[in-house]
């Protein structure tokens, strides 16, 4: 990677941020980019933030001792953070659907379900065309499209855990009404 | 320990969880933790819930 690809990556990133603000304005029903989330919702997403933030440190030193024996994961070394990133998003996310958490007071679930599918699909895009040209490995390592993979994964996990919470309340929902 | 006076009082006012969590303007999962037990609500809550069902704190919340 050069500089003009890390300030494309960067500028990418910015570009990024932009349409999860103008998504944001779209999923919450009150048209606010900030979600809305009562005491108790806080408190259990302060927990999901912590349990992340420990996910992604652990994550690190076990890659920056199994780095200083030589060990690297199969794909880009700039992706191996993305990994630790990954994987504190989806600790945090599964713990805040689990406990109730995820939707936030002003969130309107099927708009939200709908933006999930659209990234999914526009993840699933890159992957794709990486299979068909034969450029999902580059010197035997995953290149950019290993992050789309990553993300795709992600959303299939938030996906079926925001399913088997969702038949666990409406049961539990039955019962205490 | 579950929060039966809240439940009645809710039951009473034909109020469901839903109902009763638009009003005091938290999640209907939040007033479900407050009843089973699961959370202690802040004062703050606890008022708003007292207001919503037209009880007295002691009357919800004092054991």
């Amino acid at each position: 990677m050069n500089i003009f690809t890390s300030a494309g990556a960067a500028v990418g990133l910015m570009i990024g941020l932009l349409i999860c603000v103008v998504l944001f304005r779209f999923a919450n029903k009150d048209k606010k980019i900030r979600t809305e989330y009562d005491e108790r919702q806080k408190m259990v997403r302060a927990r999901a933030y912590m349990l992340a933030f420990y996910t992604v440190m652990v994550f690190e030193t076990v890659m920056v001792i199994l780095g200083m024996g030589g060990f690297e994961l199969p794909i880009a070394s700039y992706l191996q953070h993305f990994t630790g990133i990954i994987l504190g998003c989806i600790v945090l996310g599964v713990y805040c659907i689990w406990h109730d958490v995820y939707w936030g007071l002003n969130s309107n679930r099927k708009r939200y379900s709908v933006i999930m599918i659209f990234v999914g699909i526009l993840n699933c895009i890159p992957i794709i065309g990486a299979l068909k040209s034969g450029t999902l490995f580059m010197d035997g390592k995953m290149g950019m499209p290993a992050l789309n993979i990553m993300v795709v994964i992600m959303l299939i996990i938030f996906s079926l855990t925001i399913l088997i919470r969702h038949f666990a309340d409406q049961a539990e929902a039955g019962k205490e009404e | 320990m579950k929060n039966l006076r809240l439940k009645s009082a809710r039951a009473a006012k034909d109020m469901s969880q839903e109902d009763l969590a638009d009003i005091c303007g938290v999640s209907r999962q939040t007033i479900s933790a407050v009843e089973k037990g699961d959370y202690n609500p802040t004062i703050k809550l606890c008022i708003a819930i007292c207001k919503a069902l037209d009880k007295t704190l002691d009357e919800l919340f004092w054991e």
